[in-house]
């Protein structure tokens, strides 16, 4: 929109402004003295131009619609269009697939995208701030801080809450304390003193309304490590000497509200440079504030001098004069200004007997700063030195301590006293010499060859008639040694035909379920490689008869060590090739190989016939199949860790394992051999204790070292 | 116990190579169809087939060939006028008897297909075992190349399927049997323990004939899968190769051919070898031990299959001649 009148450099609220009449802004008008300031900069005064001087300018003062002459062509292209480009049509999109209400986000056409810079300044000038919800004068109620003046109260929002509402249908009224009646005598309110409070008698009355105590904010802790903040902590502030008190007749409420009230840090003149990153850092002055930060005095006169409260006393009449309200007197003043009231509680009544308030004064400034304890002198720590080195090293991590490490595997598995995981190494099968000579080569220690002499171990104390022995005695796990020998106890057990050696059997499969101790026995004459064979021997028959561990079982399996390499050879050394371990057999396949069939070699698995072949079989199909059952489940068995078809198939498992337990007649009777280990697997569960609940609790300086460190001050 | 078929009633020759498959007809048994090495399939009719060696094509009635490969397995249906047959070249044939023509074939294994059978009501599917390791299920009455579903559980080679009512049972290398049911939505896996390579579900379906690679065939009882009888016999070979092994005279005989082209016969309840023959002396042996015949390799008694109604059995062996078992007269 192109102006009437020459208006330069005025952004002014409305750019079209109407002409003045011409009586008024004439010299004539309503001043008496001096010239008047002209409204405008450049002179337009609203004077009479004729409309051939007339100009038109933009609102920076650029002369726009000149000439046909002097310019046409901008004229249009600034007066008009408003870009170089011309008018830019909108490309059509059709709305008939991609409607505009379908979409989420669609842009929204708002008034303002039609409107040109100056609409816009217009519709900002008749923008006006306006508060939201119903305020009713100067105090609010969810502005603590709007206390300053004395008529806090006053004038109260009047919307209420729900807690309000429920407070006067329990009888409360507005500048009424909370709690039952109290009798005491009436407080004459006129301000003259309390002379005559013998004559009255006492009434009940409510108790004084008390304010919410309200804690400053945790400022000025944010900085970094060995930061100190310019700006005054918030407890500085508030030191009693800098209360301020107006006199206005609200000294304690006026000190606490200036008390609570965050200030503004006073701003440390910094020099060139001090921009956001580097400015004086405390958290509560805003670094994006608007407005040059200026210091100056908010009054004119000196500033006063802050009169104390002379006594309570006086500020409670001076509260009554405000409707009774606001009782609340700051400990602070009332432990420094009175003795008679000494530390009120907030609610204005005594603390309860043998407890004592805290002050931040003796309290919580304290509290944290407690001297580290001396250490006596001479005192020396009985803690290893080696490791006050260590720890005074500064700080590895963990890629790097373990690259420093010399311990392998199986040197933390010895310091942690671990069992030997069953294995076997080719040294087991090379003989002496092949193995001197790797170990020549290789330089390395490496553990023993095929029937060498080991070298003593000092850990196997018990076994030291014969610690080359043990090499010879396979490695058998504790609890497959005790389900064999329990299996044995209820029927079935190897060697039936010769009860010598199904006494060495059990023999040795009572030393490694631990229940007898040393070698296993030998038939005498033999030699310890067909000892080390027939024992090999029990420990497979041992394996083949403990129970079947189930579907997860075979789902891991356990990463193998050499035991002698482990035992004797120290924990440096690391055996220079592995020899991969042959799998693990199936148990049913090695049940199917003794010729145990039955429940044993049987497992059943879910399979979900597709129903078109249920139909061409003339079945019913089971209910669990889908529709489409070609493509879904048949393939997802092995794609999961653990599919459903797999947990379908432990159910069976277990179902298995349960049924031939609960008939023993039809089932194998090996099977029996399960019980003592299921029962051992469930743990007892006692509902009535709750051993999390009872325990004690742990003491105060445990969660304050866990948790109580806001160390506040 | 009723007497045995010792004597050999006919020879069907004109085989060019091992005879795998032996396969008598439905209903009145009078025809006996053969998958040969030699990719062809005939059929014989066993009353004009005669002993004499003069005249090696007797009694052929017709031959089908379409096979590009080996001839593995054969299955008829009840009406006689359709059968399967699949081989080395991974498709499963089926055959139209009257035109010998196939009347379809399916692709999909990805290997040698060992083993078909009939199955569903009206034998309206096709159940084929494969090298593939895989069961597949074709249908019939559709004109659907893909099959109706694929059991892929076995974790080797399937090298018999049989059909029994609505659970189709497979034997595998990896020394399985899986009963899939499919009213129960189950599947029963047996582990023999070694490679099984012939399965037979008796009449009552309540007890399965397995024959594996450790010269044994068992009986085992497919309700709870344990073993109720074991067949062995000291010469009896059974470690390598695919023999088949059947049960005849209304399930009272286990009868097995062997890696060294004798065929077994047992009694069922008992477990004592009842006979022993030789199948290319076509004879009968008594005695501890046959006489070793310079057949080598391919002195085998690969299939045998038991005529259902009469009491005559036929045996098929490596040195491509079938011979038909009967009565003596």
């Amino acid at each position: 929109m192109a102006f009437k009148r020459p208006r330069p450099s005025s952004p002014s609220v409305s750019q079209k402004r109407s002409r003045a009449p011409q009586g008024q802004t004439q010299h004539g008008g309503y001043v008496k003295c001096g010239t008047p300031m002209s409204m405008e900069q450049d002179g337009d005064d609203g004077a009479f131009v004729p409309v051939w001087k007339q100009t038109v300018t933009d609102d920076r003062g650029r002369r726009r619609l000149h000439g046909a002459f002097t310019g046409g062509f901008s004229a249009g292209y600034f007066n008009t269009v408003g870009s170089k480009e011309g008018w830019t049509p909108k490309t059509f999109v059709s709305s008939r697939s991609n409607r505009n209400k379908d979409q989420t986000n669609a842009p929204m056409q708002r008034a303002e995208d039609f409107m040109d810079e100056e609409d816009l300044a217009e519709a900002a000038a008749a923008r006006q701030l306006e508060t939201v919800g119903a305020f009713a004068g100067i105090g609010g109620a969810d502005q603590p801080a709007a206390v300053h003046d004395g008529l806090f109260g006053l004038m109260i929002t009047e919307d209420e809450t729900m807690g309000v509402k429920l407070l006067q249908k329990m009888g409360w009224r507005r500048g009424q304390g909370i709690g039952p009646k109290v009798r005491r005598h009436a407080r004459i309110e006129d301000g003259e003193g309390s002379g005559s409070t013998d004559a009255v008698p006492e009434q009940l009355f409510a108790p004084e309304d008390a304010r919410v105590r309200v804690f400053a904010p945790p400022t000025s802790k944010r900085g970094g490590l060995g930061y100190r903040s310019d700006a005054p902590s918030l407890v500085q502030d508030v030191q009693p000497d800098a209360i301020r008190k107006v006199p206005l007749g609200l000294p304690s409420l006026e000190g606490i509200s200036d008390a609570l009230r965050p200030k503004k840090p006073k701003v440390r003149k910094s020099g060139i440079g001090t921009g956001i990153l580097n400015d004086n850092g405390s958290d509560d002055e805003d670094p994006y504030e608007l407005g040059p930060k200026i210091t100056f005095n908010r009054t004119i006169a000196k500033e006063k001098k802050m009169k104390k409260p002379t006594s309570i006393k006086a500020s409670k009449f001076a509260k009554a004069a405000a409707g009774q309200r606001h009782v609340f007197v700051p400990q602070r003043d009332a432990t420094q200004t009175s003795s008679s009231i000494d530390r009120l509680c907030r609610d204005g009544s005594l603390p309860l007997k043998g407890f004592s308030l805290l002050t931040i004064a003796d309290g919580l400034g304290a509290r944290h700063k407690l001297p580290p304890p001396r250490i006596p002198e001479g005192w020396t720590s009985s803690k290893n030195p080696l490791g006050l080195a260590a720890s005074r090293q500064p700080l590895q991590s963990i890629a790097n301590a373990t690259r420093a490490s010399t311990l392998d595997a199986k040197g933390r598995a010895s310091l942690l006293s671990e069992k030997a995981l069953p294995g076997k190494s080719i040294f087991d099968y090379i003989s002496k010499e092949d193995r001197d000579r790797l170990a020549a080569l290789t330089g390395k220690n490496l553990p023993p060859g095929l029937g060498q002499q080991l070298p003593e171990d000092t850990k196997n104390q018990s076994f030291s008639q014969g610690n080359d022995l043990w090499g010879f005695v396979p490695a058998l796990d504790k609890h497959v040694a005790t389900a064999a020998l329990a299996k044995g106890t209820t029927g079935w057990m190897p060697y039936g035909d010769d009860p010598k050696k199904r006494a060495r059997y059990i023999g040795f499969l009572e030393i490694r379920a631990g229940l007898k101790d040393g070698l296993p026995e030998r038939v005498p004459g033999i030699t310890n490689v067909e000892w080390g064979q027939e024992l090999r021997e029990f420990a497979q028959a041992a394996h083949v008869f403990k129970p079947i561990q189930g579907l997860m079982a075979s789902r891991f399996t356990s990463s193998t060590s050499h035991p002698q390499s482990h035992a004797r050879g120290g924990p440096s050394h690391t055996p220079l090739l592995g020899v991969p371990e042959p799998k693990p057999e199936d148990p049913a396949e090695t049940a199917a190989k003794l010729g145990m069939y039955g429940a044993m070699t049987r497992t059943v698995i879910p399979f979900h016939p597709a129903r078109l072949l249920c139909k061409r079989f003339n079945v019913k199909p089971p209910p669990d199949v889908p529709f489409d059952s070609e493509s879904a489940p048949r393939s997802s068995r092995t794609e999961e860790p653990v599919s459903k078809a797999a947990m379908n198939q432990m159910f069976h498992q277990a179902m298995i394992v349960g049924s031939s337990m609960s008939h023993p007649s039809s089932a194998e009777p090996h099977s029996a051999a399960f019980i003592p280990d299921r029962a051992a697997e469930q743990a007892p569960v006692d509902s009535e204790t709750n051993e999390a609940l009872l325990e004690n609790r742990a003491s105060d300086d445990v969660f304050r070292a866990l948790f109580g460190d806001e160390d506040d001050d | 116990m009723s007497r045995f078929p010792t004597r050999p009633i006919a020879r069907l020759g004109g085989h060019g190579g091992i005879v795998h498959a032996i396969t008598y007809s439905s209903g009145s048994s009078d025809f006996i169809l053969t998958g040969c090495a030699d990719r062809t399939i005939r059929l014989y009719n066993i009353s004009r087939a005669s002993l004499d060696s003069g005249n090696p094509t007797s009694g052929l009635v017709k031959k089908f060939s379409a096979h590009g490969y080996e001839v593995l397995s054969l299955a008829v249906n009840q009406g006689n006028d359709r059968f399967v047959s699949t081989g080395g070249d991974k498709t499963v044939f089926f055959w139209d008897v009257a035109t010998a023509q196939t009347l379809r074939t399916w692709r999909g294994h990805g290997g040698r297909i060992n083993a078909c059978a009939f199955g569903g009501e009206d034998e309206s599917v096709v159940v084929t075992g494969s090298w593939d390791g895989t069961v597949k299920i074709w249908d019939v009455k559709s004109n659907s190349p893909k099959p109706i579903m694929t059991l892929d559980d076995a974790k080797d080679s399937i090298s018999d399927v049989c059909v029994f009512d609505a659970e189709i049972i497979s034997g595998s290398v990896d020394g399985r049997v899986r009963s899939y049911d499919l009213r129960m939505g189950m599947c029963n896996v047996d582990v023999i323990g070694h490679p099984v390579t012939s399965l037979t579900v008796t009449k009552k379906g309540s007890e399965i004939l397995t024959s594996s690679l450790d010269s044994t065939v068992r009986l085992m009882d497919r309700e709870n899968g344990q073993l109720l009888k074991a067949y062995r016999d000291e010469g009896f070979v059974n470690n390598e190769l695919r023999v088949k092994s059947t049960l005849g005279q209304n399930d009272s005989v286990v009868l097995s051919g062997s890696d060294d082209g004798m065929v077994y016969a047992w009694d069922l309840l008992e477990g004592d070898v009842l006979h022993k023959f030789k199948h290319s002396d076509m004879r009968e042996v008594k005695g501890k031990k046959p006489s070793m015949t310079a057949g080598g390799q391919k002195d085998v008694a690969s299939s045998v299959a038991f005529c259902k109604i009469r009491k005559e059995w036929a045996s098929g062996g490596g040195d491509g001649n079938v011979v038909v078992w009967g009565i003596e007269p």
